[in-house]
């Protein structure tokens, strides 16, 4: 059973159909690519499942649940979580507090009762946030505030913050922009301990490189609709993706 | 002496309610309502000891429920209400309060003689404090074991996650969404949370200056309100309270000698203040490099 | 009924004040979208600065003080961009609000230093003419004020839509780094903005002045609430609305106090925002792509 299903999903903007028609199923354990031009509405597709927009028509299914009536904040406790392409660090809070503020799980709820999440002290929770600074290398720069940190440092805090909440699909906005190829070959291997952790990802993405070399899956979108769907070894050989997107035949 | 201590006692209660209008600046909304709530306590409170013979201790209880549950109400409201909309929706509701105590008219006969607010008049010989023979510094140590109560809760706040959950709120609404935050429950809390603040200020406002009327609690007292916060820097609770010691106590009272100009000063002072230091005076780098220097801790900002 | 339709119509002639200070904050805000808090204090000042003409020739005509509050607006409104708005830096909305504010609270000290606290007459002018229908009476000195406040607004719409600055104003408002990039001037774009709204409320101040008889400087304070509430009744940054919901603010005003008093009004006025604030937020003209 399909983690999670778009069924017939659209989205307009006034006249623009950023999203249309679109179907996709992403199974658990999956590490699921989506990519497309500029403009393509992948984002868009990721703004969608979080919850940003609402959907014009279609329907978003989640563990079986209708995502429809969730309010985004909702949907997050649900074990969805994201990044976004250009980073939304809390710039004025510490690396710490970033992570803290996440600590949002239906699994933290569970483990500590609502006085000790919301006024208790940092020692409750120091050994799930000491696992995440640990993970992405920002151990040594926990009291730095955000707005501080080198731009790679930025997206490492980034994709930490989303793993904070202990989601069961993260969807990764363009987590490469930037990188260069040492950083994308560091992004990669984390992605890989993320799925090995239980974590099922969707990674929409330009950087090529980062794209064939991680996923299992891949769609392909263009002018919101998916143009091709497979492996990437089958979706470098599409003549129609290589036409759209690609580079032709040359 | 009592002169300082009566400097002490404003100063403490304007500390008050600059906290109350900090905490909401925290989750980065922008509430002119701040005197509003402070005159409900200040009526509510008032009213429970003269009219009703309470003693101090619970009337200030209900003047600091009334405000939040005010603040509250209008919590849910300010939701919809964005950024600079909601300086007016506040200023317009600050106002809609003042007016509405300019109105109102409760007076009780004790004694043979009639006691209570009366409209335009105010509301006069709120007496408990000098008729339960009180010092001036009695009175003054009271008010400020109740300030640094509220600093402290808020202190604490600001060093466990709801802190930086407010500050997340108001930095990013969109990322805090995105993390799980619920912001209708964090943005109403604060706002509750300031509305007993305030009420608490103005409850004690009431008895140590025995009359109060609408005209306090107009324009003026909401831009104070704001100021202290603002000009002290958002980085933590201890910028209010430098700032209301720094404006009550320097400005107004070190420069009594410039008579009237006073007031004029403290306008002339703000436009300076946000030309020169728009973030404040404590906000969180200059906080982070006070922390260096006394050998930082790991944790909270 | 015909008290209704007379109060009503005084309203309305009188709104065209409020229309002008709505239009002042609303056009601040549309294109630097910030709030100029001290916009009405200004505005009173400016009327103020007005009188000074006559303290100079004792028996100069109405007109000539209009003219002199219409100037010092101008140069109030100069002066308050320099003091709130050219230093504080834009990603910085809480220090130039807070700057607007202490602006207010310093013009207001200034005019009661000045006077003393004491209500000062204003001319007024065709205050003897009364055109009458019946019972029903148009006061000429309201009908001066609203005709003065038409010409203003479609000075200002000429303004916008007919010359260079108003390209250049509007397409500030619109894209701020485009309109850079385009190698208009935003600095100057802004304090012209600020200069012709002052303009604006000056002649404002002088015709609320010159229908009331008087100026005070408890006038202040209502009138920042009023024009704020005209501004958001019409929707932050439409020039249209603001207009209309001065109108309106004007008309139900005066009804009001027909009917219920001039203590209770205001507290009316303040709950038709909050009624406007929760159905509609967006006012009654949300201009169309509006940066938020």
């Amino acid at each position: 059973m399909a983690l999670l299903e778009l069924k017939n999903v659209s989205r307009r903007f006034g006249g623009v159909r950023a999203v249309d028609g679109l179907d996709l199923a992403i199974e658990p354990g999956q590490i699921f690519g989506l990519i497309g031009p500029n403009g393509s509405g992948k984002s868009t597709t990721v703004n969608l499942i979080s919850g940003l927009f609402p959907l014009t028509s279609g329907s978003i299914v989640f563990q079986n649940e209708d995502l429809d009536k969730l309010p985004t904040h909702l949907r997050l406790q649900t074990g969805i979580a994201r990044t976004f392409q250009n980073i939304r660090l809390f710039g004025q809070l510490t690396v710490w507090q970033n992570l803290w503020v996440a600590q949002n799980s239906p699994a933290d709820r569970a483990k500590r009762g609502f006085f000790s999440r919301w006024l208790g002290g940092q020692s409750g929770v120091r050994e799930e946030i000491s696992q995440l600074l640990e993970f992405s290398g920002l151990a040594h720069r926990q009291d730095e505030l955000a707005a501080n940190l080198a731009f790679g440092e930025q997206r490492r805090l980034e994709l930490a913050r989303a793993l904070a909440t202990r989601p069961k699909l993260v969807l990764l906005d363009e987590p490469a922009a930037g990188m260069n190829t040492e950083e994308i070959s560091q992004l990669r291997e984390r992605i890989l301990k993320i799925r090995a952790q239980g974590t099922t990802v969707l990674l929409v993405e330009h950087v090529m490189e980062l794209v064939m070399g991680v996923t299992d899956r891949i769609a392909v979108l263009n002018f919101g609709q998916k143009i091709a769907e497979g492996s990437p070894v089958e979706i470098q050989a599409d003549a129609a993706v290589r036409k759209a997107y690609l580079g032709g035949d040359a | 002496m009592d002169f300082y201590f009566g400097l002490a006692q404003i100063i403490g209660v304007h500390t008050l309610i600059g906290l109350s209008a900090y905490i909401v600046l925290l989750t980065g909304q922008v509430s002119l309502a701040q005197a509003g709530f402070f005159a409900v306590g200040a009526y509510v409170a008032g009213m429970l000891t003269v009219l009703a013979g309470w003693a101090i201790l619970p009337a200030l209880a209900a003047s600091s429920l009334l405000g939040a549950l005010v603040a509250g109400a209008v919590g849910f409201p300010a939701l919809r209400v964005k950024g600079l909309m909601l300086v007016i929706a506040t200023l317009a509701f600050g106002e809609a309060v003042r007016l509405f105590f300019f109105n109102f008219d409760y007076q009780v006969a004790k004694g043979g003689v009639k006691l209570g607010p009366l409209g335009g008049e105010g509301f006069r010989q709120i007496r408990y404090f000098p008729e339960n023979g009180w010092t001036t510094m009695d009175v003054m140590l009271f008010i400020w074991i109740f300030v640094v109560l509220v600093m402290a809760i808020l202190w604490w706040f600001d060093r466990s996650r709801y802190g930086a959950v407010l500050r997340a709120v108001g930095e990013d609404e969109l990322a805090a969404q995105s993390v799980g935050l619920n912001l209708t429950a964090v943005k109403v809390s604060a706002m509750t949370i300031g509305g007993a603040i305030a009420g608490l200020g103005g409850g004690i406002y009431a008895h140590y200056t025995t009359h109060i009327e609408h005209a306090s609690f107009g324009i003026l007292l909401a831009t104070f309100a704001l100021a202290y916060p603002i000009l002290g820097g958002l980085g933590s609770v201890f910028g209010t309270v430098v700032a209301a010691i720094f404006v009550q106590g320097f400005l107004i009272e070190g420069l009594r000698f410039l008579g009237d100009w006073r007031n004029l000063l403290f306008g002339a002072l703000i436009v300076l203040a946000m030309n020169v230091r728009p973030k404040g005076f404590l906000d969180a780098p200059t906080l982070q490099w006070i922390r260096r220097l006394f050998g930082g801790k790991s944790g909270a900002a | 009924m015909l008290d209704l339709l007379q109060s009503t119509s005084d309203g309305i002639l009188f709104g065209a004040t409020y229309a002008l200070i709505g239009i002042g904050f609303t056009l601040v805000f549309g294109v630097m979208h910030k709030l100029n808090l001290s916009y009405a204090a200004a505005s009173v000042g400016g009327a103020y600065c007005g009188l000074l003409v006559l303290k100079v020739f004792a028996g100069a005509p109405p007109l000539a003080v209009f003219f002199c509050a219409f100037l010092a607006g101008g140069l109030l409104g100069y002066v308050v961009y320099l003091a709130c708005f050219h230093f504080i830096p834009i990603s910085n909305p809480l220090a130039t609000l807070m700057a607007t504010v202490g602006m207010l609270l310093l013009i207001d000290e200034v005019i009661v230093h000045q006077t003393d606290g004491m209500p000062l007459n204003y001319p007024a002018m065709f205050d003897d003419v009364m055109l009458r229908a019946g019972e029903f009476t148009l006061r000429g000195d309201l009908l001066m004020v609203f005709v003065v406040s038409i010409l203003c607004m479609a000075g200002l719409l000429a303004l916008l839509y007919r010359t260079r600055l108003g390209l250049a104003t509007r397409a500030v408002s619109q894209q701020t780094v485009a309109a850079q990039l385009c190698g208009i001037r935003v600095g100057q774009v802004n304090a012209m903005t600020f200069v012709v709204t002052g303009l604006l409320g000056g002649i404002a101040g002088a015709m609320i002045g010159a229908s009331v008889g008087t100026l005070s400087p408890l006038l202040t304070t209502p009138l920042t609430v009023k024009g704020l509430i005209v501004t958001v009744i019409g929707g932050l940054g439409s020039i249209p609305g603001a207009i209309i919901a001065g109108l309106l603010v004007g008309g139900f005003e005066s009804v009001l106090q027909q009917y219920r008093g001039v203590t209770e009004r205001d507290l009316y006025v303040m709950l038709l925002l909050f009624v406007f604030l929760v159905f509609r937020p967006g006012g009654l003209f949300a201009p169309k792509g509006g940066r938020d």
